[in-house]
């Protein structure tokens, strides 16, 4: 969308915002028309305000007696605010003037194809907005008596849920009142008895409920998931690097999904495909080292080129990344090759030097994104195109037209806390715990799993299970003494004077009290006979 | 046993000791490098002195005067003759000279700075940030200072100061070359005297317990004899302990360093002798300190100091700490018994008689036990059974008294109220039970005592799951439990049968396995008929008293269906309906039915069961195995844990019963296909091998094009694999086309009692493609898997395609290659147990201390709430029906068949 953005001052803001209604501003910069909506930035940075333009219109009397031509408008003195005193060009209504919160960055809008760093003048940029289409409220999607029965038993503290709801529906329509009732009361009784119970050590109960099937699992790294052209860790040591957060996982992995106008377009999948597949010389090229002349030759082959959509000129401007070399480019001589030789010649001459480019040269990057070596087209049931991928680059892949972002996923946690933030990487954290253990066929409640996610993002960024994460970072020394590297964390509680309060497991255990979980976390106080108050 | 009033440890200080206070704590001062004099008495202020406590009984400690268990020990001490670094603060020393002047001894930071830094460190502060935390806010405050040379107060220009792992400092400009001076520990404790508390915040010191110097040794305090006890070896000689080596070492040092000192030596000797009298205090510490030779006995075995003795696994902490070895507890081989209940265990008398059990005598049970202690220890009954007697008696004084078969009648009346006996093992005792590793809550579970003759701990097979137990040699441990409230906890939450839910995955995890399975299905499958003879006689292991209607009567002889003698066992009022695991791998057919993969009657497909009456269906894995058990989930849900206990024992009995009525074997000749089958089989081998050496002429002479993605090689790999395959799966089902459910192994593998069909083909059709790592044998000779080869071989033979069957028995090479692939299993089973096992005790460590408090959230220790309700809906997964809140189908079939009562 089109919108028109400026960079002004403080006070004319201000003074902008005092009017808020029925705002007349001019401004220094033609505006076209068909603009709707107007930002602007005080601190070239970051993008503050917002308005609605209704009506654009040209400046062009000094005192702005613009006739009142349009008419239907009563007043037709309309009061100018100017934001400077000369030079003005444009009229613009505004209206709605508003602070944003938060503020847009002003790079979010951009210039053509480039993006605006610092909002020095004015731009007619366009704003690139992720349309977030607001979930339709829980409760409005769901049909009117399904809904009264869940708001009815949310009143008497029974949270139904809606699948449950729907079906009990169902059967007072088919079975009648009295069949209804009584299954009603036996849903209420039996969620109410299944609640868990104060004081049990979930912690324990899922750490062991992931431990134990450890045992049963198999230890074969790979295995093909979906297809066999992408190679996936799966098993124990798949489950032992999501706990172990490690920053990139031994073979990250995307899910890329399509927008819906492209995923059944063969045209559209290859050309994503192309488009995120990482290139290098090496793929399309023969590089051959010359020790006599001092140089390197690239030899470009035309049927690889084609075949990935390569032209000569992309391997040129790729050679740019590599600095203090002379290019040269071969007159195409010889009709026998399919394009001309780059020659590649280093400033420094020094077989070293030489040796060193060949490498570079070699490892250069065309096209494609960094870090995704292959891309592949897996056909899903409902006929439409899923791309599967080893490596993994969310950010960039997000950005491409076609990809549906919404769907588009990846296996690299950290990755995904980075690009999409920790609340996706606690459910990123949970969809590969589960889809780990269910791959071999072992049956975990997802509300242990869900411990294990929620306790790894709890401090806003994903943490380790282990001395390098949460056991780390526990507040008593006697536990993490207990862990690993036991000295370490003595010596240092005694310099800080640390007090250990005995509030955990672990440390009650050591000093041989009874632990504060479970039956240890109620006190029972015995009162005596407490005598009859005789009446 | 003197309070009621039980004390709980509030918290734990943390601080360094300073020297005042350990020469206050000493009770004595050592300064003998000796231990024990000619007569094996301790030398006075030597290293064993009387007042650090007692290891000999007959002694009494000169400070306590306790005796040898009644001593806690004491601490003495050393004054060391120079100041020496205490090596695990060598860091904090460093940081504390690089960041002080040496002139005024204050922080190089300016007023600002301080101020600025003061605001994030404060006493309070220090224990609230977590220590990761702490170390790098210390580390960037004092960036600056230590960066600074010239002092910010005084304007003294300091000069660089360098370590010299592990304990040796040294001084100079900072552009080095210039004449370098060690600064002795001496010195260096000077100047950190001189550091003002008020600064030593901006270190991460706690000023109200810590001093910069402490951490320069004056006096070290000598630990109590018990902790490094000596022991007398058979010959008469004297051992000692690591420790007390150490202490040998540091004296004599300490005491030449001081003669030195006085008598005025030369520098060199006394600095040589301060460097020895710092190793070995270093190494007295830590004798794995980086760059020092570590201090070696005279065996050479490397000393176990004190870090030593507190790290790792076998260290202080984890070993004794977190883990404590117990008494009242047994540990023996165990054994099946199906004839007892899933909530007993067998105990064998011996260990019953060792295993006691403390009774406080009260006004109301004196003279039973009176009685008891009359017994003596081995009592039997009248016809020789076990009876329990009474080991010891404990007076009020906190004597122990053991009894005899002489002064059993004696004691029997001399105790009183207030005394405790301890009496054997009775029957109904409650004990734990646990089999290791104990991976999960269930791998220690309460069980009733039951004495058995033998020698091996004995249960129900039902059992065996949680225990993850077999009987090939499987040992167990016992323990007694010696309070109420812990017999108490036992019973209601501990107990076998409390513990038939998963919390793993909502459904039980407690059942019928392999005979069991086998028996029941055989029972039921077809509903098969028996005479009243025989259904007498099954029925007659059954604690069941029920009226039995016969099918149908046949010349006087009454006849009664499988079905109905299963429904003997069944609660009344119980209603279920499920398929069976016969209709395993159902595809929905075009007219919208489901069709099972082997066509079956539908009689034994769907188990209905309406008001404790099967009416048909075949009971198998999915009706009572763990794992699957529907029907031992709804009765557990329906009727609790003691019914669902009933019902397992008497499900258990029941299947025993049958199958040793009926009879259940399998032999090779069950494995028998006729003629034409084995000559298909071997057709479909030679096909494949034809394919694969089709692939491999094609790859040869390069006319395999690779697939997207992948190599030539592993396009051909890839090919030959399917084929191969293939092959295997064709001669499965070509074998089990004459293998039906008249053959045992095909009703064990399609009951889910033991096995898959993949098995039975493997022995009477193929065993197939070997693999290692999911690829074909491709490792161990030049470019051939045997010297039987030629190089380069890619054939099926040579690669580990094992055309024989089990039955008919594998050639030699083919036995070779099987067992390549063999072995990989038997390595993935090594390396998994213990990687996931390192891998479950991180997930404990860091999940331990979470709880679900009042309000069922979910918070740590330190009360953070880690989730606003549990599992988003508050639901016990033990509880869920796999995973599920509710299962509506099964409340809706109760319910419209009679429902709840």
């Amino acid at each position: 969308m089109k919108v028109i953005l400026w960079k002004d001052t403080k006070k004319n803001i201000e003074n902008l915002m005092e009017k808020a209604e029925n705002l007349f501003y001019a401004v220094d910069f033609p505006v076209s028309e068909g603009i709707e909506e107007a930002y602007i930035s005080v601190d070239k940075k970051k993008v503050l305000y917002r308005a609605k333009v209704t009506e654009i219109s040209e400046y062009n009397l000094p005192n702005a007696k613009k006739p009142a031509e349009k008419g239907k408008k009563k007043k037709d003195t309309r009061e100018l605010m100017l934001k400077k005193k000369t030079g003005l060009k444009t009229v613009l209504h505004l209206e709605s003037l508003e602070v944003l919160a938060p503020s847009i960055p002003s790079s979010d809008f951009s210039l053509g194809r480039n993006k605006i760093n610092a909002v020095d003048s004015y731009y007619e940029a366009t704003l690139e907005r992720i349309v977030i289409t607001q979930k339709e409220k829980y409760s409005s999607v769901i049909e009117g008596p399904v809904r009264q029965l869940i708001e009815k038993e949310l009143d008497k503290g029974v949270v139904l849920p809606l699948h449950i709801a729907e079906m009990l529906t169902k059967i007072k329509k088919e079975k009648g009142q009295d069949f209804f009732n009584k299954i009603l009361k036996r849903v209420e009784e039996d969620l109410e008895e299944r609640q868990i119970d104060p004081f049990e050590a979930v912690g324990i109960i899922a750490a062991q409920s992931i431990g134990e099937p450890g045992t049963q699992m198999t230890m074969r790294t790979f295995h093909y998931a979906g297809v066999k052209e992408v190679d996936v860790t799966l098993g124990l040591p798949r489950l032992i690097e999501i706990v172990d957060a490690r920053r990139t996982p031994s073979t990250p992995s995307m899910d890329i999904f399509l927008k819906d106008e492209y995923a059944r377009d063969d045209d559209a999948v290859s050309r994503v495909i192309k488009d995120i597949e990482n290139t290098s010389v090496i793929d399309v090229a023969d590089v051959i080292t010359d020790t006599d002349e001092m140089m390197v030759i690239i030899r470009p082959k035309r049927k690889l080129m084609d075949r990935r959509r390569i032209k000569e000129q992309d391997i040129l401007d790729a050679m740019g990344s590599i600095k203090q070399i002379t290019i040269i480019q071969k007159e195409k001589g010889d009709t026998s090759v399919d394009y001309a030789d780059i020659e590649i010649k280093a400033q420094q001459e020094s077989y070293k030097r030489l040796y060193q480019l060949q490498e570079q040269v070699k490892a250069v990057n065309i096209k494609g994104l960094q870090g995704i070596k292959r891309a592949v087209a897996v056909k899903e049931r409902d006929g439409t195109y899923k791309l599967q991928t080893q490596g993994s680059n969310l950010k960039q892949v997000l950005e491409i037209e076609e990809v549906d972002a919404v769907r588009t996923t990846t296996n690299d946690i950290v990755e995904i806390a980075n690009v999409l933030g920790i609340e996706a990487a606690r459910n990123a954290i949970l969809k590969e715990s589960r889809d780990t253990l269910k791959e071999q066929s072992l049956d975990v409640d997802e509300r242990h799993l869900m411990v294990v996610a929620d306790m790894m993002t709890i401090e806003g960024q994903v943490r380790a299970v282990g001395r390098q994460g949460i056991s780390g970072k526990k507040s008593s020394v006697l536990a993490r003494a207990a862990f690993e590297i036991t000295v370490k964390h003595l010596m240092r509680a005694g310099i800080v004077g640390e007090t250990d309060t005995l509030t955990g497991v672990a440390e009650n255990i050591i000093v041989g009290q009874p632990i504060t979980l479970g039956t240890g976390a109620v006190d029972l106080v015995y009162r005596g006979n407490v005598p009859d108050k005789g009446e | 046993m003197n309070s009621f009033i039980s004390k709980r440890i509030n918290n734990i200080q943390f601080a360094i000791l300073s020297p005042d206070e350990v020469r206050k704590m000493s009770q004595v001062r050592v300064i003998t490098a000796d231990t024990y004099d000619d007569d094996g008495y301790p030398i006075e202020r030597g290293l064993m002195d009387l007042h650090m406590g007692v290891i000999e009984p007959g002694l009494k400690c000169a400070t306590c005067s306790g005796k040898v268990d009644e001593c806690p020990g004491h601490f003495g001490h050393i004054d060391l003759a120079m100041p020496v670094i205490q090596v695990g603060f060598v860091k904090e020393v460093k940081m504390f000279l690089d960041g002080t002047c040496k002139n005024c001894n204050r922080v190089k930071l300016t007023e600002d700075e301080m101020q600025a830094y003061g605001r994030r460190l404060s006493e309070k502060k220090l224990e609230d940030y977590d220590p990761e935390l702490l170390t790098l806010i210390i580390k960037k405050n004092l960036e600056q200072a230590i960066k600074r040379e010239v002092c910010p107060h005084c304007g003294f220009k300091n000069l660089t100061v360098i370590l010299d792992k592990p304990t040796t400092f040294r001084e100079g400009a900072k552009s080095g070359g210039a004449a370098e001076k060690k600064i002795t520990p001496k010195e260096i404790r000077e100047r950190l005297e001189k550091i003002p508390d008020d600064d030593l915040i901006y270190f991460g010191l706690n000023k109200s317990f810590v001093r910069p110097e402490w951490m320069i040794l004056t006096a070290l305090p000598v630990p109590p004899i018990n902790v490094r006890p000596s022991i007398t070896l058979e010959t008469g000689e004297r051992s000692e302990d690591d420790l007390t080596h150490k202490l040998v070492d540091i004296i004599r040092i300490s005491q030449r360093l001081r003669e030195s000192r006085d008598n005025g030596s030369p520098q060199l000797i006394i600095e040589d002798l301060w460097d020895l009298l710092q190793f070995h205090v270093t190494t007295y510490f830590d004798n794995q300190t980086a760059g020092i030779p570590p201090a070696r006995h005279r065996s050479g075995r490397p000393l176990k100091t004190l870090v030593q003795r507190m790290k790792g696994k076998e260290g202080r902490f984890r070993s004794n700490l977190s883990g404590k070895r117990v008494n009242f507890s047994a540990r023996t081989v165990i054994s099946p018994e199906p004839f007892l209940s899933i909530n007993e265990v067998g105990v064998p008398e011996k260990a019953a008689r060792e295993l006691t059990v403390p009774v406080t005598i009260n006004q109301f049970n004196i003279d039973v036990m009176r009685e008891w202690v009359k017994r003596g220890t081995t009592p039997t009954k009248e016809n020789g059974n076990y009876e329990s007697g009474v080991n010891y008696i404990l007076r009020p004084d906190g004597r122990r008294v053991k009894i005899t078969a002489a002064n059993a009648e004696d004691n029997s009346q001399k105790i009183d109220i207030g005394w405790v006996v301890e009496r054997q093992l009775s029957e109904g005792d409650i004990v734990l039970f646990n089999r290791q590793p104990s991976l999960h809550r269930m791998s220690m579970m309460a069980h009733t005592v039951r004495i058995l003759k033998g020698q091996t701990f004995r249960f129900n097979l039902a059992v065996c799951t949680p225990y993850n137990a077999d009987f090939d040699g499987d040992e167990m441990n016992l323990h007694v439990l010696q309070k109420e409230e812990g017999r108490a906890e036992a019973r209601i939450i501990m107990k076998v049968q409390e513990q038939i839910m998963s919390p793993r995955f909502g459904g039980p995890i407690i059942g019928g396995i392999h005979d069991h399975v086998t028996a029941l299905f055989l029972l039921t499958h077809g509903n098969p008929l028996f005479s009243e003879k025989e259904a007498t006689h099954i029925m007659s292991y059954l604690p069941v008293d029920k009226d039995m209607k016969p099918v149908s009567v046949e010349n006087g002889v009454k006849y009664f269906s499988g079905r109905d003698i299963f429904s003997a066992i069944l609660p009344e009022d119980f209603n279920i309906k499920f398929r069976s695991k016969l209709c395993s791998g159902a595809k929905r057919s075009e007219d919208g039915t489901f069709v099972c993969e082997y066509e079956e009657n539908q009689e034994d497909i769907d188990v209905v069961i309406i008001n404790g009456r099967m009416i048909h269906g075949t009971i198998d894995e999915t009706a009572i195995s763990p794992f699957a058990g529907k029907i031992i989930d709804k009765i557990y849900r329906k009727f609790g844990a003691a019914a669902a206990a009933e019902f397992i024992d008497k499900m258990t009995r029941l299947a025993v019963a049958f199958i040793s009525f009926r009879g259940f074997s399998t032999g090779i000749a069950d494995y028998d296909i006729p003629e034409n089958a084995i000559s298909e089989i071997k057709e479909i081998s030679i096909e494949a091998e034809k394919d694969v050496d089709g692939f491999v002429i094609d790859f040869k002479e390069e006319r395999m094009n690779p697939r997207e993605g992948k190599s030539v090689e592993e396009t051909l790999e890839e090919e030959i694999m399917k084929v191969t395959g293939e092959a295997r799966d064709q001669s499965g089902k070509i074998a089990s086309q004459y293998l039906g459910l008249t053959n045992p192994s095909v009703i064990m593998a399609r009951s889910g009692a033991r096995a898959k069909m993949l098995n039975i083909s493997e022995v009477a059709g193929m065993v197939g493609q070997q693999s290692v790592r999911g690829q074909r044998l491709n490792r161990g000779y030049d470019k051939r898997t045997l010297p039987h080869f030629k190089k380069g071989d890619l054939g099926a033979d040579s690669r580990g395609f094992v055309k024989s069957s089990y039955k008919v028995g594998l050639n030699p090479l083919e036995y070779f290659l099987h067992s390549i692939g063999g072995r990989e299993g038997l390595v993935d089973i090594a390396v998994r147990t213990s990687r996931s096992g390192y891998m479950q005790r991180r997930l404990i460590n860091a999940f331990e201390d979470l709880k679900v408090n009042e309000r069922r959230q979910v918070t740590d220790t330190v009360g953070e709430i880690i989730q606003f309700k549990y599992g988003d809906d508050g639901i016990d997964p033990t509880k869920s029906e796999n995973g599920e809140a509710l299962d509506m189908n099964y409340i809706l079939f109760d319910e419209e068949n009679g429902g709840e009562q």
